[in-house]
């Protein structure tokens, strides 16, 4: 048993630009990492970070320039190791022309799974993503969202050990969100391996035991998310019982409502909680859910980059 | 300090190895080929023959589809002009058709001997080319020496269309020598060489024909040449008779009812199809009538009518 | 090791999903009209045309299934980057690339046998109808088991030209390998006019040159037998074995330059 269930050392990527004379662009700069077995990581950064990219790498789709890349112990791109991994890829594509079955059937034939079971296994994780009454259907005819559930169902097909998702939320809606966000959560349960990457903070909150934040192909921070000083820029509140001129005397004018006599209230940062939530309970409003909004990620890196650079000034 | 799962093929020296070995046999093998096998190859002759090489080129091994197409072209122009208006028949597509036809596909037996027969049949049923006739099957026998047929076809047309009897018997004999030719052959030379022309020899040439015929097209042809030459011995009988009325009435006759009349004729004559003969008694002729499938008569110049 | 196997069934699943395998219906369409047709209008020379015909189309449907398929058996999976999931099952890349090309072979070996037991069954049918003394004329019987050296060697060509597609496919785009494919292909056709250059032009470096293009670029005319078997001329068992000696080894060289180019891509 291999002591991380990933390591990337000194990994670096220089992709060529140009034609004619190649001026090769760093994608990935000397990033080192490790995850343990049992471990979701939340592999963060903005858009162009690189997170693709060392996905990439790790299933020995593109080649590194220099370092390395492990998965159980064993060097990216080794059978015996992608016989235990699992890969989404980025806004997955597969063949027009199969049905989400046929797909996972082929798939899992690739593992060496007879036809009968291939094709049970492919029912069970058809219903567990959600697709169980379309798996019939030929993949031309499903939906982006449905397209990423088929690619999370075919990352499963052999059992894996280490899953890696990448951007799993992008193009899904509301309801696709919390359904990934709750099969994250039961394959972390199952103990494998979750490596997950995302360019939304709140992707990663509540899922993950440490997060890496990536920005322009430097691993700048690794840790839990709570370590991590995010600015608190407000809090979301939702409470009910109340009515909109109980809430309006306290002055807060950001209020939506909501159904079933509910109502979300926006609280500034100069009103922090502590303030308004006595007051609640005077009126007789019940609290129903309070959440802190946190800077994007992208102000994050900002402010990373901005104290990076201050002491060299 | 990358590292890749490395198959033994991914080594520079083994992946030049193997394609090195791999390049050697198949120019090996090409050398191979084309030493033991050159003189089978088709095309080598197709590179020295003009103007249906170019085509055959271009037909990228599609060649002999090619000329099956050339084949039926050939046939749709001969059967075309033959059943046209009479006015502006021209044959002259027929050489060249018949000669791309047998050079993108030098064994078309077909267009050999069926091309021949087109090609030496007398204006206005053909071109009346024997010419062109013993060019293309001379053709045929630089292809394929064995086929008997080809030489008896070009002693036929020395025989039938160019009346060279001497030349004609060469050709049987030679057709005789032909390993697996017919055994008549050579008595065909021989009756040639000595009555080259009869009737009778011409008749044994027909009779031999129909009787070796593989195909319905050539039988079909030989009993239309055998009943010809019954109408030929109509023709003499008829003659005969106009002669005994000349004798009686001293004059020619001048339409079949004046021989009926004088009891010389049944009734008016016809000819094997059914058809009247024709008296020209301007010209002192008699011969089938024009739509008549007998005619034109060959070979033999109608005897003129006794004055 | 298993896996080839199984992604060259996949690749024989699509075609057959992607209809490929209608080209029969046409072809067998086609046979048994052009026997009525032609049987109208030529002496005698219909067994010979209907042998043409259908090696002939034997041969240019292959071509382009092979071709056409060929070039998008990996490309397209670049492309639409079905190969990032593709290739992160255990599967190596030269076996992606081998498994794509057995796929293909055997979907062309099916496709190319149908059509030959179509032909033997309309020669069989134009044989029975016809008469004993007319079958004589015939220069090789309707149904002459020679016919299949022809059928053979254009299953072998076939091949050849499906490894020519996939090689090409593995480094340029499909509209590019389609180009080069059939370029390959006309020139495969032409190229013996290479081996007598030297009585053309007086250049030794000239000389050299079309010797090296002629051994380097795949010959294809040998492969055509279809006039000999059709004129009932003798095509030895050692040439048709020399000749695929010939495209296997032809074969070999391009899925190893295949194989290694291909392991070598970065899927950006």
């Amino acid at each position: 048993m291999a002591r991380y269930a990933i390591r990337l050392e000194e990994l670096t990527k220089d992709y060529p630009i140009g034609f004619w004379r190649s001026r090769p662009v760093r994608a990935l700069d000397h990033v080192s990492l490790d995850v343990e077995p049992g471990e979701v990581l939340g592999y963060l950064g903005p858009n162009g970070a690189g997170k693709t990219t060392t996905l990439k790498l790790l299933m020995q789709l593109v080649y590194p320039t220099s370092g390395r890349a492990e998965i159980l112990g064993r060097p990216a791109g080794d059978v015996e190791a992608k016989r235990r991994l699992g890969y989404l890829p980025e806004l997955p594509y597969f063949y027009d022309n199969l049905t989400a079955e046929e797909l996972l059937v082929y798939f899992g034939g690739l593992f060496g799974l007879a036809p009968a079971v291939a094709r049970t296994r492919a029912s069970i994780l058809l219903d567990r993503v959600g697709l169980g009454a379309e798996r019939r259907r030929r993949l031309r005819h499903y939906s982006k969202g449905m397209l990423q559930r088929v690619g999370i169902a075919q990352a499963l097909v052999n059992d894996p050990e280490v899953v890696f998702l990448d951007e799993p939320m992008s193009g899904l809606d509301p309801v696709g969100r919390r359904d990934t966000r709750e099969l994250i959560r039961s394959l972390r349960d199952e103990g494998r391996t979750v490596f997950f990457s995302s360019h939304i903070l709140s992707d990663a909150e509540a899922l993950c035991t440490r997060v890496a934040i990536m920005v322009q192909g430097r691993l700048v921070s690794t840790g839990r998310l709570a370590d991590l000083a995010f600015e608190v820029q407000g809090w979301e509140l939702v409470v009910s019982g109340g009515d909109g001129g109980a809430l309006a005397s306290l002055g807060l004018d950001a209020v939506t409502t909501a159904v079933d006599g509910r109502y979300v209230v926006e609280l500034p940062v100069d009103r922090p909680p502590d303030q308004v939530l006595p007051e609640l309970s005077r009126l007789h409003v019940q609290v129903v859910s309070l959440t802190p909004r946190h800077e994007s990620l992208e102000d994050y890196f900002m402010r990373l980059v901005a104290r990076r650079q201050a002491p060299a000034a | 300090m990358t590292e890749r799962s490395t198959q033994w093929w991914q080594r520079p020296v083994w992946f030049t190895a193997a394609m090195v070995l791999l390049v050697a046999v198949f120019v090996s093998t090409a050398v191979m080929r084309d030493r033991v096998y050159a003189a089978t190859d088709p095309e080598t002759e197709l590179l020295y023959i003009p103007s249906g090489p170019v085509l055959a080129r271009m037909a990228l091994s599609f060649d002999a589809l090619l000329a099956d197409v050339y084949w039926i072209r050939a046939l749709q122009h001969y059967g075309g002009t033959k059943r046209g208006d009479s006015e502006a028949r021209s044959y002259e597509l027929l050489g060249p058709l018949l000669e791309i036809t047998t050079t993108l596909d030098p064994h078309f037996n077909a267009a050999y001997r069926f091309g021949a027969i087109f090609l030496t049949e007398a204006y206005p049923n053909g071109p009346g080319r024997p010419d062109l006739a013993v060019a293309l099957l001379e053709k045929g026998i630089e292809q394929m020496p064995d086929r008997w047929e080809y030489y008896m076809d070009i002693g036929f047309i020395y025989y039938w269309w160019v009346k060279d009897y001497g030349r004609a018997a060469e050709w049987f004999d030679k057709a005789a020598d032909v390993p697996g030719a017919s055994w008549w052959l050579r008595s065909l030379a021989a009756n040639t060489l000595a009555a080259g022309g009869s009737r009778q020899s011409s008749r044994m040439l027909w009779r031999e024909m129909y009787d070796s015929a593989d195909t319905d097209w050539i039988r079909n042809e030989a009993a239309r040449r055998l009943t010809q030459l019954d109408a030929l011995d109509d023709i003499d009988q008829l003659i005969a008779a106009s002669g005994r009325f000349v004798e009686r009435a001293g004059r020619p006759p001048s339409s079949w009812d004046e021989l009926v009349g004088a009891s010389l004729l049944v009734g008016i004559p016809l000819d094997p199809t059914g058809r009247p003969y024709v008296m020209d008694s301007v010209n002192g002729t008699i011969n089938v009538a024009s739509d008549s499938s007998l005619f034109p008569l060959p070979g033999e110049t109608l005897p003129p009518l006794p004055q | 090791m298993s896996v080839i196997p199984r992604i060259a069934a996949q690749v024989f699943k699509e075609s057959v999903r992607d209809k490929v395998l209608y080209n029969l219906v046409l072809f067998a369409v086609l046979l048994i009209a052009a026997s009525y047709l032609i049987g109208q209008l030529t002496a005698g020379q219909d067994v010979k045309i209907i042998k043409d015909l259908g090696l002939a189309a034997t041969q240019i449907f292959g071509l382009f299934i092979a071709v056409f398929i060929g070039i998008g058996l990996v490309s397209k999976e670049v492309e639409r980057r079905s190969i990032y999931s593709l290739l992160s099952k255990p599967v190596r890349r030269h076996e992606l690339i081998l498994g794509k090309y057995a796929g293909l072979v055997l979907t062309l070996a099916v496709n190319v046998g149908v059509m030959a037991v179509a032909l033997y069954a309309v020669l069989g049918y134009m044989s029975w109808v016809e008469t004993e003394e007319f079958r004589r004329s015939w220069e090789a019987p309707a149904t002459d088991p020679a016919m299949l050296a022809a059928i053979v060697l254009i299953f072998v060509q076939l091949m050849l030209v499906t490894a020519i597609a996939l090689f090409f496919s593995t480094f340029s785009s499909p509209m590019l390998s389609a180009v080069l494919t059939f370029g390959l292909y006309v020139v495969g056709h032409f190229n013996a006019d290479l081996r007598n250059f030297e009585s053309v032009v007086e250049s030794p470096a000239a000389v050299s040159l079309a010797r090296v293009l002629y051994y380097a670029l795949p010959n294809l005319a040998p492969f055509d037998v279809k006039a000999q078997v059709v004129h009932a001329q003798p095509v030895s068992l050692g040439y048709v074995a020399l000749t695929s000696a010939y495209a296997a080894a032809y074969i070999g060289a391009l899925l190893l330059a295949a194989v290694f180019i291909f392991s070598k891509r970065d899927f950006k």
